[in-house]
């Protein structure tokens, strides 16, 4: 199994002494800074970045408190990269009181422009810092710098003071522009114990574990300190590519996670640091284990669910089908229910760990061997698979273990079939919390292929008029897709007028669409089409081309490199079979070439076949694509295959005239 | 690229409920049609107390028929020091008109209100929307805004976006007998009910069964087709800003008055500097075209927009210390300094946007209008700048500003002006190409655009865009698979505004060989989207700029390939453009020349089946794929 995240602890050599630049003491190696060196694609460029966290003691409210100290050096090459001197620092709010938010201070920033052999500075003017209020929890600081002009190198600089001790500060060495050099410098006390991972795929230049000595004072006790100290140089601009998952998977960062801390007065207090403790912490969570327990709920429920039910699994089934009709989501992701059982069955809606966790005490109600999942979503990126990192996971799911096979169920989508998750769950891996046994690593993989058949039955008039049958198949995700697609539309009538618009130039004359709600059932769709390829009239000889349903016009790997894997999500399974009966008096001349496309190690192939009969011909396509995650070494096989495939497309059948 | 002005209060369409049965199922079935969500009652009140206290009422019952409809559920009060939000309540019911949950502003989000293009604003909103997954249901809702000022009276329009049908919504204002009042009914063809008292005049309009609009390719602004009401009183008040006026010389003369005329002092040494800068230059054009640059060079566009609701420039001296501004601070600083050496420019108010529209000539108000440009009278040489680009030439309004009326606020009083039009013949793109074309499909060679007019700006966003980044656009604009691209070039002339495009390009394997023979489009680099057929349609057909492109390209055959094709010639004309189309040899060369004109121009909505059919015949055309067949 290909691992698209590198989480590696960090180890710790004894290198150079780092230590913040001097506020406008530009170097002349930065001023006459070519950015070919690094990125010529740039518009701007870090030139560099220092940041040092460390502890206070605030002896009023007793409590610790982190301050951050930032600052920045730019350069901006040109109009485009002016943007980058426009600065936002968010500060959160953690709760209502004083001392339950951050504070900036010591913000300064200036611009600095090269003329005639000196700098000039323009200082930012404090009424120039907007603060906005952006919602209950964060506040955002503005401010743009003056004077930009192409070459202008700007420098800020500001403390941070936070309340919020648990992720200490992360420090992100890759953002959207490249950077010479990051330095970020952590002083921990002695008694707080961190879990430290860095993300993404660079690695460090430099990395440093010191002590120093009497680094805070609490209650008149000196205390040491270990100052890490990471360093990153020649960091690429990071770019959102397609076919990815969140971002913050692939950027490279150092994230903290506190583990525990031991008391002055000798008590110490465990955060997330072993499953174990992670699970006693999830089973005796009301809102969670809590939710596990209140199988009494549905002690009168499940009967009469499953009065119809054989087998275990028809039971199940019937109880899945249940709680997706009868709970329906408020498209809010989270591991936790708020809300009480009973309470979210009268309101018949509630967010995903409320959806789900009655799920599971439903199925326990009727005795079925059921666990819960939790996961981080695919936009909430990766989780950490060293230590626990508990704050990481953002949803639950179900998994029932009915006669030796387990189903992972979301009942949060009511078009989904059992045991298919919603793409959004796909993401890498779970870890299975039973109130009962030790947790464990599950792989959250799409159990189905996406399929969709496509059989066309038709005739070519010599008037170049195709008319004929569609009949359309689907399964998986494209099942899912398309259902949710026709369930936007109040009538079957609208969402076929709005597919014919898409289509331009082919008429829907007449349709049938099936199984909408069975979705136990293939997705079936059966279209009546007309359309014209090529007026044949008074020619001996005509072209035209076969590909006219699904064909793949655009490639879409087009980049010359591929730093990232390729996520598609899920295996992908598409055949496409036009029987075509041909105009009296014409033969078929030309095909187009059987091929046969592989991607390597059996990660997916193209088949194109042509049967030339008595007055009509056949054209079969299989497309396969067999993995749901392609290597960023793969990247330039799957762009030859698409090549090869577009390629295939592009010729025509010729057919000529019986004199 | 421009950016918009903040408008000066967010105008939303507001309408009114009655306690009633909001049960799905008595919606007449022909509203139901392509709407994704029925107003069931709407009424909209503006109760005018005074000029700085203005009540804003709207109850209002709203059935979302399917998920589409999701956003007509949804519900945005825009605040702000002038504007507060006084009180909220509403109440969802299910299909069968059974109340499910009612909320109330303690479940509204608050949040800024800054736009994307924008540092700082100082708006907020408090917005909700309805978790309901269950289709129909009916949310139901009454609110009250104050307004301290009456400067911009919302707007009242019974149906404000696609897909929406009303079953009944009513507007009415109410003020004080002696107000004078100018009204603008757009789409509304009867007279408002009008009831006198001592203390009160009221006025009533209102609509019953109003079907949804779908949306539809080539339409015109919607101001043109949607009923609306807008009122502005003579006597206002806004901020601190008293006056009256009833026309747009006298709007413009307040404007030029209080909010620009004291905001265009310069320091002494920037206006020595202008001075000197312009020293040597002769004609007013020359100097004013050097002053442009130069005000290009130092600033770039950064919207804040705080004080008189937005409508206020800044300092000219202050853009002149920052380096910075919006579209307001931009222009008056560049008119500020052609001041300095005594050019005459007009500071205008433009509705800007790629869908033209006008000030309404009519009726003057202050909402009208999103952005600013500059416009120099130079003795009748009249010239337009645009101030928050640092790219455009001087003179050159593209789409987003041209061809509409604007006004000019002067100190001798504001004036309506047209900005400049580009037509079909003067928005030109011409192509020149020439290829080598292997025997396996492969094709290699050099192209050359110019664009003019309004196409002039079509690529121009590219010039300052990195290699990658420049490549990655052209892939999407020529949106040939396998394409490459080994040489980019741009270059513009700003006197004459010409943009040219010099690419040398290859496509690997770009016609495909079967059979001994070669498929080639020869039409690589424009083909037409097609645009869809539309089985009733309703709305005009607009096309909102004419433009003319043309492509010569030649192709040098390889010698295995015989040179040997059917000759094609197309001509199409009719009242929307025309279309040519020739493919012939020349010296063993085969010649693709092409040319497409659409002319701008307002049609009647039956008119669009003729021009979806035209656009087809030449998607058709463009497709056209010739057969050449290999040696041996």
């Amino acid at each position: 199994m290909y691992k698209i995240l590198i989480i590696a602890c960090v180890f710790f050599s004894f290198g150079a002494y780092a230590q913040d630049f001097s506020y406008g003491d530009i170097e002349d190696s930065e001023q006459s800074f070519s950015k070919s060196t690094l990125d010529s694609n740039a518009n701007a460029i870090y030139l560099n970045e220092y940041g040092t966290s460390r502890f206070i003691f605030d002896s009023q409210t007793g409590n610790m408190k982190l301050v951050h100290d930032y600052h920045a050096r730019i350069k901006i090459f040109n109009k485009d990269g002016a943007k980058s001197a426009d600065i936002v620092v968010p500060l959160y709010r953690y709760g209502t009181g004083n001392d339950q938010q951050e504070y900036i201070s010591n913000l300064t920033a200036s611009t600095f422009n090269y003329a005639n052999g000196s700098y000039n500075e323009s200082v930012l003017n404090k009424n120039n810092i907007f603060r906005e209020n952006k919602n209950k929890y964060v506040t955002l600081v503005k401010f743009t710098l003056p004077n930009i002009k192409d070459n202008s190198i700007i420098e800020y600089k500001y403390t941070i003071e936070s309340p919020y001790l648990f992720n200490y500060r992360t420090w992100e060495f890759q953002t959207d522009i490249p950077k010479l050099k990051s330095t970020y410098i952590a002083y921990i006390p002695s008694n707080y114990n961190y879990n430290v991972t860095l993300r993404g795929f660079y690695k460090l230049s430099d990395s440093k574990a010191e002590i120093s000595r009497e680094c805070l004072r609490v209650s008149g006790v000196d205390m040491d300190c270990s100052k890490l100290t990471y360093t990153m140089n020649y960091i690429p601009a990071f770019i959102e590519e397609e076919y990815m998952t969140s971002a913050a998977n692939y950027k490279s960062a150092i994230y903290f996670e506190l583990a525990e801390v031991f008391y002055l007065n000798g008590s110490r207090k465990k955060y997330t640091s072993t499953w174990k403790d992670v699970e006693m912490q999830l089973v005796d969570d009301k809102n969670f284990g809590g939710h596990l327990k209140r199988k009494d709920v549905f002690k009168d429920i499940v009967p009469n669910i499953t009065k119809d039910a054989s087998t275990e699994l028809e039971k199940a089934k019937a109880i899945f089908d249940y709680i997706k009709k009868q709970i329906k989501w408020n498209n809010i992701y989270s591991k936790y229910g708020d809300e009480s059982i009973k309470s979210v069955l009268e309101s018949r809606s509630g967010n995903s760990a409320e959806i789900n966790l009655s799920l599971i005490a439903a199925l326990s109600a009727a005795n079925i061997d059921v666990e819960a999942v939790i996961l981080s979503t695919r936009d909430n990126g990766m989780v950490s698979k060293i230590n626990p990192v508990i704050s990481e996971f953002n949803y639950v799911i179900a998994k029932a273990n009915i006669d030796g096979e387990s189903y992972l169920l979301d009942a949060t989508e009511p078009l989904i079939q059992f045991g298919l998750l919603p793409l959004r769950c796909v993401n890498d891996q779970g870890r299975v919390i039973n109130l009962k046994k030790p947790s464990y690593w599950i792989d959250l993989k799409a159990n189905k292929k996406s399929t969709s058949v496509h059989f066309f039955n038709g005739k070519l008039g010599k008037d170049g008029k195709i008319t004929g049958k569609l009949t359309s198949s689907s399964n998986g995700y494209d099942a899912l897709s398309t259902r949710k697609n026709i369930k936007k539309y109040s009538s079957l009538d609208e969402y076929v007028e709005k597919l014919e618009e898409k289509l331009s130039g082919i008429k829907i004359k007449d349709f049938s669409i099936k199984n909408i709600d069975s979705i136990d059932l293939l997705m079936e769709e059966e279209y009546q089409l007309e359309f014209t390829v090529q007026n044949m009239q008074n020619a001996d000889q005509s072209y035209f081309s076969p590909f006219f349903i699904n064909p793949i016009k655009k490639n879409p790997f087009k980049l010359k490199e591929r730093n990232y894997p390729v996520d598609l999500g899920a295996q992908y399974e598409e055949r496409t079979t036009i029987n075509l009966e041909l105009p009296e008096n014409y033969k078929v001349k030309e095909t187009p070439k059987e091929i046969a496309v592989s991607l390597p190690n059996n990660g997916g192939r193209y088949l194109l076949q042509t049967t030339v009969n008595d007055g009509s011909m056949m054209i079969s396509q299989v497309f396969t694509l067999n993995k749901p995650i392609y290597s960023a070494e793969e990247y330039f096989a799957l762009k030859e295959f698409y090549n090869r495939i577009i390629q295939a497309q592009k010729t025509e059948i010729l057919l000529t005239k019986a004199k | 690229m421009r950016k918009i002005l903040l408008s000066i209060l967010s105008v939303i369409s507001v309408f009114y409920a009655n306690a009633q049965n909001f049960s799905a199922e008595t919606i007449p079935q022909a509203l139901k049609n392509r709407a994704t969500a029925i107003i069931r009652q709407s009424e909209t009140t503006v109760d005018m107390r005074s000029t700085d206290n203005v009540m804003l009422t709207v109850k209002k019952a709203i059935t979302i028929l399917n998920k589409n409809g999701d956003d007509h559920a949804s519900l945005a009060l825009f605040y702000d020091k002038n504007t507060s939000i006084k009180g909220v309540k509403g109440e969802i019911y299910d299909e069968f008109g059974k109340l499910t949950s009612k909320f109330s502003l303690s479940n509204f989000k608050d949040e800024s209100a800054v736009s994307n293009f924008s540092l700082y604003e100082d708006s907020r909103v408090k917005y909700y929307s309805p978790a309901v997954n269950i289709y129909p249901y009916t949310i139901v809702y009454t609110y009250e805004i104050r307004n301290k000022q009456n400067l911009v009276i919302p707007e009242w329009r019974p149906i404000s976006s696609y897909d929406i049908a009303a079953e009944k919504s009513t507007y009415q204002f109410i003020c004080n007998p002696k107000d004078e009042l100018r009204i603008h009914s757009a789409n509304y063809n009867r007279t408002p009910e009008e009831v006198l008292t001592d203390k009160q005049k009221v006025l009533k309009w209102s609509v019953e069964n109003v079907a949804a609009i779908k949306q539809e390719d080539y339409s015109p602004n919607a101001a043109v087709f949607l009923t609306s009401i807008k009122v502005a009183p003579k006597d206002f008040v806004y901020y601190n800003l008293k006056g009256s006026y009833s026309n747009w010389d006298e709007l413009g003369k307040i404007t030029y008055d209080n909010l620009l005329k004291n905001r265009q002092d310069l320091p002494a040494p920037t206006k020595d500097f202008i001075r000197e800068l312009v020293s040597k230059e002769k004609t007013d054009r020359d100097k004013a075209q050097k002053i442009y640059k130069y005000m290009q060079q130092k600033t770039r566009y950064i919207s804040v927009q705080l004080g008189i609701g937005g409508l206020q420039p800044s300092f000219a001296s202050d853009v002149d210390k920052l380096g910075y501004g919006d579209c307001k601070g931009l222009v008056n600083y560049m008119q500020s300094l052609l001041d300095a050496v005594n050019i005459e420019s007009y500071y205008c108010v433009v509705e800007a946007g790629n869908n033209k529209k006008d000030l309404i000539s009519s009726f003057a108000s202050m909402e009208q209008g999103n952005h600013i440009i500059l416009c120099l009278p130079l003795k009748g040489d009249t010239t337009w700048l645009e101030c928050t680009d640092q790219e455009i030439p001087f003179g050159y309004l593209g789409s987003f500003t041209s061809n509409r009326l604007v006004l000019a606020c002067t100190k001798d009083g504001g004036k309506l002006l047209k900005t400049p039009k580009y037509n079909a013949e003067n928005s030109l793109q011409e192509r020149k190409a020439s290829f080598v074309l292997s025997k396996e499909g492969n094709l290699k060679g050099n192209v050359t655009t110019t664009f003019k007019g309004e196409q002039y700006e079509n690529h121009t966003y590219l010039l300052n865009k990195s290699q990658n980044d420049r490549e990655n656009a052209l892939r999407k604009i020529y949106d040939v698979n396998n394409i490459n691209f080994d040489e980019i070039a741009f270059k513009k002339d700003e006197d004459q505004i010409i943009f040219t495009e010099d690419l040398k390009i290859n496509v690997g394997h770009y016609a495909p060989v079967n059979n001994g023979k070669l498929f080639l489009n020869p039409n690589l680099l424009n083909v037409k989207k097609s645009i869809p057929f539309i089985r009733n349609r309703v709305l005009p057909l607009y096309i909102s700029s004419g433009y003319t492109d043309v492509d010569h390209i030649s192709y040098t055959l390889d010698q295995d390939i015989v040179p040997e094709f059917q000759p094609k010639s197309v001509h199409i004309k009719n009242e929307f453009g025309s279309y040519t189309l020739e493919v012939k040899k020349e010296d063993n060369k085969l010649i693709y020349y092409r040319i497409l004109s659409i002319k701008e121009g307002m049609y009647k909505a039956a008119d669009y089946a003729k021009f979806q059919e035209f656009i087809s015949e030449v998607v058709q055309n463009d497709n056209l794929k010739l057969i050449l067949s290999l040696k041996g």
